[in-house]
């Protein structure tokens, strides 16, 4: 039972946190919900935890729009990348995820030491469509304008595997990979126009909106479609 | 690409089905008229349709191509009492296009009746033909047979193909099942049931090359066996057929013993007349897959070597 309490209070604070960078995105009040201080307690490991699971996105305001970020928001963002480096053995996306994390933070803090090696990206060159696609959902913090790395090469060598992914997800109802996949599409040149990635995101928001993790991937693609600078 | 003799296989067995279960293409002469007589004609006419591609492709093992000539046989002689039924079908409701469309894949391979002929070519006059309502996608069709029977089309078909759902090479995600049908008979139509692959316009090969692998995907893992099927004779009237190893597989994992495709997920039960009525159509559409999968991975081996 404890267990399930922790994981529904982290879904809550995963939400709660995504939430609150969507309204930054939108250019309203930043309410920090999920910042409760870097602190040795529950509501602090929760907190670390949640930033973690949105990973990179956890500053997208700040990363996107160029808004100083909350000096809290950056200590529990610090915290979460300096404190708990992936074992070696991890999967490709956990991997990749903290390094993504690492980037943005030697960005917003200069004075961060946070490792800069790229990890490898060779299983999304041989992944099907469908994995390339899950993959890339779940490595959304990486779609940013401007911002090369071996992952965002590997997409952009497939833009019609991944249009077909994006189709994938709304066909099963899995809006969070389909928002995922809408928001790489908008940086990748060489989609399919049959696609209708605009109207696609839109219904991908009418459908799976309500839920923040979704919202915040179509925010992100909307502002880089209008060429938010990085 | 997928093993050949397994596409092959699939094909051997739902024929060997349909010669078994022959007596299920029944007309019911007494039904109710709110039903209609000419409700129980399509299935007919599909599996001449589909007898017809299979002679055409001659990728037929012996065994299987004679089990299609005594279905044919049987189905003309039998179930429309050598067309005297089709006549009858014509009489209860003069304007219906459906004893033509039944007709015609009969006419094409040999058999004949001259008053369903002289029928067809009057309701061919009729600006009532040309005004009666039916979905574009249908209309295609039969604008498609008339050509094939040797009349001008009306319309002509090139006025028609711009109607249809696939001509619009919409946003693909918005496909459901309704859809999908009408993107399976637009490709039959355009391309005279696999005939001529070069019939499907460059814009529309280009879309369905791009998304049909994902609709394949999904119908696959939903195991609607009698879309899939469809969908897998799309893919072989394409200029470069996938032949999609993981939905053949599965296809032909689907595939009951006896050689009945069930239509979705796994065999219906109930009654031989309602299983037959439930199944026929995937499993005619597993021939229909088979052959034309079949005769295009040959052609592509001859290529090759």
């Amino acid at each position: 039972m404890e267990q399930s309490g922790t994981s529904t209070l982290l879904q809550g604070a995963v939400q709660d946190l995504a939430s609150s960078v969507v309204s930054a995105l939108r250019g309203g009040d930043h309410a920090r919900a999920a910042t409760p201080g870097v602190v040795d307690s529950d509501a602090g490991g929760i907190a670390l935890a949640a930033v973690r699971v949105l990973g990179s996105d956890a500053l997208l305001p700040s990363v996107l729009l160029g808004t100083p970020p909350d000096p809290d928001e950056l200590a529990v963002f610090r915290k979460a990348v300096e404190s708990f480096p992936p074992r070696a053995d991890a999967a490709p996306a956990v991997l990749w995820s903290h390094w993504a994390m690492a980037r943005t933070l030697r960005r917003l803090d200069p004075s961060s030491a946070a490792g800069e090696a790229e990890p490898g990206a060779d299983w999304l060159d041989g992944a099907s469509w469908q994995v390339l696609t899950h993959q890339l959902a779940v490595l959304a913090p990486l779609a940013l304008p401007g911002e090369e790395c071996a992952v965002t090469r590997a997409a952009g060598r497939r833009p019609v595997d991944v249009a077909r992914g994006f189709v994938r997800a709304v066909r099963r109802r899995d809006w969070r990979q389909a928002a995922g996949a809408g928001r790489w599409l908008t940086l990748l040149d060489g989609v399919p126009t049959t696609l209708g990635l605009e109207a696609g995101l839109d219904f991908v928001e009418l459908m799976g909106g309500q839920d923040p993790q979704v919202e915040l991937q179509v925010r992100a693609a909307r502002l880089l479609r209008a060429g938010a600078p990085v | 690409m997928t093993d050949t003799r397994l596409i092959h296989t699939v094909g051997v067995g739902a024929i060997e089905w349909l010669w078994a279960h022959r007596d299920g293409f029944r007309l019911q002469p007494d039904v109710d008229p709110e039903i209609g007589f000419l409700e129980r004609f399509k299935p007919v006419g599909e599996l001449a349709l589909i007898c017809k591609v299979l002679f055409r492709e001659g990728v037929a093992g012996s065994r299987q191509a004679e089990l299609a000539r005594r279905l044919l046989d049987h189905a003309w002689r039998e179930t429309l009492d050598g067309g005297a039924m089709l006549v009858r079908g014509q009489r209860t409701e003069p304007i219906s296009p459906i004893p033509f469309e039944v007709y015609l894949p009969f006419k094409e391979l040999g058999y004949s009746h001259p008053e369903v002929e002289r029928a067809a070519v009057l309701n061919h006059r009729l600006d009532s033909w040309v005004a009666f309502e039916v979905t574009p996608t249908r209309r295609l069709g039969l604008s498609a047979f008339q050509r094939r029977y040797g009349l001008t089309p009306r319309p002509p078909e090139a006025d028609l193909v711009g109607g249809t759902w696939l001509a619009r090479t919409p946003e693909p995600w918005t496909v459901e099942g309704h859809i999908a049908y009408d993107v399976t008979h637009t490709v039959f139509h355009l391309t005279d049931w696999g005939e001529n692959p070069g019939g499907l316009p460059p814009d529309i090969a280009d879309y369905l090359a791009t998304w049909l692998p994902v609709w394949i995907d999904d119908w696959l893992d939903l195991e609607r066996w009698d879309l899939l099927g469809e969908l897998l004779v799309v893919d072989a009237c394409l200029p470069r057929p996938t032949l999609d190893e993981r939905a053949w597989r599965a296809f032909a994992a689907a595939q009951q013993p006896d050689g009945a495709m069930p239509a979705i997920r796994t065999m219906p039960e109930g009654e031989p007349d309602e299983v037959f009525d439930i199944v026929y159509h995937p499993t005619l559409v597993a021939a229909f897959a088979s052959v034309l999968a079949t005769s295009r991975a040959l052609s592509e081996l001859a290529e090759a070597s």
